[in-house]
């Protein structure tokens, strides 16, 4: 029987799967297995949309679809704990599994906080994440310090530092720092962020630590969970995934990397909260005076939540009608999520205004983390 | 994603609003519209997307929508079938064009529904019924872009794309307020500010693009030529003028600059300070990279096609064409305006802007279609409002596909009584308008989400939008119903299955887009046109090296200075200019029905300067007479600086609002009415709070 805190290594039994899934294609089939058990009802996945930058949201039931899932596509961007929220109201009583990055898990914990969603309907199969590109942004990336025409890649990874792709006739791979200094590389809220292993999910995967003659064909499975442990056990025990125990010098692998990636998001938050201090107040009311009020950073944001008679409230200080935005519409808006902020960056990615918007949010809530008691009680997490 | 069955499904498709053509996944579960998602794999918004956009699914499933098609009997309206609304459709134009010749008949297309209903109507107008008589509504807002550039550069389309400000050294943004009308090409605007690029807005008002910009420059509304001569006779004059470019690339040159001669100071027309005007003129011609973005406030006017020629003027004077960085660039406003006109939905062209006047051309067409030799017409057919002003005399039946004429043309009293002289109107829609209480039949359409086809942006690029879900009740394809009529008259040539087969049907007669196949639109990049081959990539950037002209050289113009044809006087003291405002799109049949937008700007109002409102006791909010020698209507007061004194601004989208006041004086190049200037008076109504 598993335990929470266990460290494995699984890979799936299915020749095929293993074949098209990466390090072993263990995440996959544990979502098929929890489908085909009946343990969620319907799985959140993400597909390749019209190439390898566009990752696509999908809700299947037929464990057979998972298939189509599998593999990481490091420039999709997309967050699905708001998703979950807004799309699969449906879901109402029903049991849903998903694959979650930190951002993706903590956004999942602060909706549970506010009752929006509840975990015990949730089976999630956390995956590492370095932090992810955004597709546009990728693909320039690639034409313009690559050299590589951004259509002939076949497969791209983030793995030792560095950002890879193979491409038709070679692969290339760039340091992250280099990309980075250069202005390309991950989303500047990526680069700060410190839940690089999920382990407030049910099951945090991934490939740090898999070494010797498992690399490349297992995956890294540390179990976080009582729910974890049952998923892991029940699909073992049904011959879907074979497990065994951890390389402890690959815990201790996996471990650096984490560090070393802990030290990369302090370094980030060093650089970028520094550079912000001296006229933060300047900088939110010059960058904010653009706001085409288009409403993306509360659409987006996991724990910005709207009152539903919020169009018939007396505005004092907000002109109806009026761009750019007054003051207020940010300022309610921070306060609104201060101590909340998980630093997903959708409010900043999605702003057609340029704002940078999750630099200021997450600048205010881990400055507020610091000195003040949480009003809603601690996270699970700490980022 | 064949191999997946998924119950949440996302479907690339592009924005129904601007001309940006912002790409957007609609967001479809069990068969409903549920919201709108970011695609943040489009190159051109990636994922970011304005009020409009963000809420641009809301109406869609709205239970106003149109659902069966509507017959007027006795001067009510019925539902009918499709059988019988079809039928009387073909015997009315058939009779009406038997009766009263080609002439009599008119066909509005809108620039808001894709390219494949604008071309299957100029189609049936031409095949059907030997007529020119077939317009959109560019006419009224870049109709004189494509004029204008045409006579300047060769082609009538914007040079360069969005991004490619970008790569500029100084972007002058002249009578556009492109934060509100087309918000994500302002975003590019943004970007490059934040990159250090400079920003100069010239515009009469201070409007939210202004408040962005380095340099604000207002100058007198409509005074566009002078400044523009003034600016070039001080390049001239300072000899910073490209003389290279102008010897090998243009001409014209000695026209120009023997017209400019007399703007040296014209202060007194355009109220900008001779400092201010040599500075802007020293900015522009010596930057490295300089780009003028234009938009309605040039030319939406009598002399819209000499206010577009101006801008060219300024960038083949400095040789700012034809490469990255630079270019003049209408923002076209509607989502499909730059298509409309593409598809042929013009009177004097077909697709591709192949001229009617050309017999090769005719000849070519006819065979396509299968025509008789010698049947399709040679004559230059009747535009947009010339239409209007033709309704009872010379045109006797209408059909207005997607189209609110009553609320968005010029002079709105006008265009009530027009088209009460009407003998037959269609009018086919996806929502009950202010101008369906005119019609004989009211034919249901599809809208974006609930059919596939193409808009084409801006800056020339083919977007796929993709059908989400099924249209309300027994709405049908446009293109389709447009097809059932010519297949009631039977005419062959309009047996299309899907959209995709009316596009290739476009293609096949169409050299400049012969290229641009559904298959390479899969990828949002897609293509820009002119694209003339299969294995053709496209054109991002017009006259490189050569310009489009006949003879690949630029001409430059000598263009005077004319007044617009109705200007404040004792009477009407204050001059009106109209625009839009970011939250509402049009005739707000669609941004109203979305809570946000109508929660922002839920009435008309009119800008007016504090000065102006202390003389008259108006106070903010105040509702107020607004009157012009075409109507009068009620509005609310909105004092500001943000207009100068004797200016006032009236955003275009509501019905008994601007368009109650405008002015039907047209452009003579472009046949372009005079929708941003006129004369008003403004009284106080005894009483209002």
């Amino acid at each position: 029987m598993a335990k929470k805190g266990e460290m494995l290594y699984a890979w799936t039994n299915d020749a095929a799967l293993a074949k098209k899934a990466e390090c072993g294609g263990a995440v996959t089939e544990l979502l098929k297995y929890a489908l085909e058990s009946k343990t969620v009802d319907a799985v959140l996945a993400v597909t390749r949309g019209v190439d390898l930058y566009d990752a696509v949201p999908v809700l299947v039931s037929d464990p057979k679809s998972l298939d189509a899932c599998a593999g990481s596509l490091h420039c999709g961007t997309i967050l699905l704990s708001k998703l979950v929220m807004e799309y699969a109201p449906k879901m109402a009583g029903k049991k849903l599994g998903l694959v979650v990055k930190g951002c993706d898990m903590m956004g999942l914990l602060e909706l549970a906080e506010r009752k929006l969603v509840n975990l015990d309907n949730i089976v999630m199969i956390g995956v590492n994440c370095g932090g992810s590109v955004s597709p546009v942004a990728a693909r320039k990336m690639i034409t313009e310090k690559f050299s590589v025409d951004p259509n002939t890649v076949t497969k791209e990874e983030i793995d030792k530092g560095q950002f890879i792709i193979e491409y038709e006739g070679g692969h290339k791979g760039i340091s992250m720092d280099e990309l980075e200094e250069a202005g390309y590389g991950r989303r500047s809220n990526c680069r700060r962020c410190k839940v690089k292993i999920p382990r407030q999910a049910d099951l945090a995967c991934g490939n740090w630590g898999v070494i010797g003659d498992k690399a490349g064909k297992a995956t890294f499975v540390e179990v976080c969970s009582e729910k974890g442990a049952k998923l892991l056990d029940g699909a073992v025990k049904a011959k879907k995934l074979t497990t065994e125990p951890a390389n402890p010098k690959g815990v201790e692998i996996r471990g650096k990397v984490e560090n070393a990636m802990l030290k990369l998001g302090d370094k980030w938050r060093k650089h970028d909260f520094e550079a912000l201090a001296p006229a933060l107040w300047e900088t939110i009311a010059k960058e904010t005076s653009r706001c085409m009020k288009c409403g993306a950073c509360i659409e987006h944001c996991p724990v910005c939540v709207t009152r539903a008679d919020k169009y018939q409230q007396p505005d004092l200080m907000i002109r109806h009608g009026f761009i750019p935005a007054d003051p207020m519409f940010h300022l309610r808006r921070f306060a609104h999520i201060s101590d909340s902020c998980i630093n997903c960056g959708q409010c900043e990615e999605c702003c057609p205004s340029e704002i940078p918007l999750a630099l200021f949010s997450h600048a205010i809530r881990t400055e507020a983390d610091k000195f003040f008691e949480p009003k809603l009680g601690k996270s699970a997490y700490t980022n | 994603m064949s191999e997946i069955t998924s119950t949440l499904k996302y479907v690339p498709t592009t924005c129904p609003y601007c001309g940006v053509g912002c790409g957007l996944n609609l967001v479809v579960s069990d068969g409903k519209l549920v919201g709108v998602e970011p695609n943040k794999r489009s190159p051109i918004n990636e994922g970011k997307l304005c009020p409009k956009g963000m809420t641009c699914w809301e109406h869609v499933q709205n239970p106003d929508r149109l659902t069966k098609p509507k017959i007027k009997k006795n001067g009510k309206f019925v539902d009918a079938s499709w059988e019988e609304a079809i039928d009387l459709i073909a015997k009315k134009f058939k009779e009406t064009s038997d009766k009263y010749g080609p002439k009599s008949l008119g066909f509005q297309t809108s620039c808001r529904t894709v390219n494949e209903d604008c071309y299957a109507l100029q189609k049936l107008a031409r095949v059907g019924f030997q007529t020119n008589n077939v317009d959109n509504c560019a006419r009224i807002c870049h109709g004189p872009s494509v004029a204008g550039l045409s006579l300047s550069f060769g082609s009538g389309a914007a040079t360069n794309t969005f991004e490619d400000v970008l790569n500029s050294d100084l972007i002058v943004m002249w009578g556009s307020n492109a934060v509100e009308a087309h918000p994500l090409a302002g975003r590019r605007v943004m970007q490059a500010k934040k990159k250090g690029i400079k920003v100069i807005v010239v515009d009469p008002r201070l409007s939210a693009t202004a408040r962005l910009a380095d340099e604000w420059i207002r100058f007198n509304p409509s005074t566009h030529i002078a400044l523009a001569n003034s600016m070039m006779y001080w390049i001239i004059r300072e000899g910073l003028q490209n003389t290279v470019f102008i010897n090998e690339r243009t001409k014209g040159f000695d026209d120009l600059k023997k017209t400019v001669e007399n703007y040296a100071d014209c202060e007194e027309i355009h109220g900008v300070p001779l400092e201010t005007v040599k500075s802007l003129a020293r900015q522009y011609a010596k930057a490295k990279n300089a780009v003028i973005i234009y938009c309605l406030g040039i030319t939406e006017l009598t002399t819209g096609t000499d206010n577009v020629r101006s801008m060219g003027n300024l960038a083949l004077l400095t040789g700012n064409v034809g490469r990255p960085g630079v270019g003049v660039n209408p923002l076209r406003g509607q989502n499909n305006v730059q298509g409309a006109c593409d598809m042929g939905a013009y009177p004097n062209v077909y697709s591709g802007y192949q001229a009617v006047a050309v017999a090769d051309n005719r000849a070519k067409m006819e065979k396509a279609w299968g025509m008789k030799e010698g049947s399709l017409p040679d004559w230059y057919g009747s535009t947009l409002t010339e239409q209007i002003n033709d309704c009872g005399e010379v045109v006797k039946a209408m059909w207005v596909l997607g189209l609110n004429p009553v609320v968005s043309y010029p002079d709105s009293n006008h265009v009530m009584r027009s088209f009460e002289k009407l003998d037959f109107l269609v009018m086919q829609d996806i929502f009950w308008t202010e101008s369906c209480e005119y019609a004989d039949v009211v034919l249901p359409g599809t809208c974006f989400a609930e059919k596939d086809g193409t808009f084409t942006s801006g800056e020339r690029r083919v977007n796929r939008v993709r059908k989400a879900v099924d249209g309300p009740g027994e709405s049908k394809y446009d293109w389709e119903i447009i097809g059932m009529v010519a297949k009631k008259m039977g005419l062959s040539g309009f047996d299309w299955k899907t959209a995709k087969d009316v596009w290739d049907d476009m293609r096949s007669v169409t050299p400049g887009q012969f290229g641009v196949t559904y298959e390479k639109m899969e990828k949002p990049e897609s293509v820009h046109w002119p694209c003339p081959a299969i294995d053709h990539p496209g054109t991002p950037i017009l006259h490189v090296g050569k310009f489009a002209a006949a003879d690949g050289k630029g001409t430059m113009f000598g263009l005077e200075y004319r007044p617009p044809a109705e200007v404040a006087d004792a009477e009407y003291p204050f001059t009106l200019m109209t625009g839009r405002v970011i939250f509402h799109y049009h005739t707000r049949t669609q941004t109203d029905r979305a809570k946000q937008l109508h929660y922002e700007v839920p009435a008309s109002y009119i800008q007016i300067n504090t000065i102006d409102a202390k003389k008259l006791g108006i106070k903010e909010n105040e509702k107020i007479k607004v009157s012009s020698r075409r109507g009068e209507i009620e509005t609310l007061a909105h004092v500001s600086d943000d207009v100068a004194p004797g200016v006032t601004y009236m955003a275009m989208h509501f019905h008994k609002g601007a368009n109650t006041l405008t002015n039907t004086a047209l452009d003579p190049l472009s046949k372009m009415p005079e929708l941003k200037h006129c004369a008003i008076k403004i009284e106080k109504i005894a009483g209002a709070k």
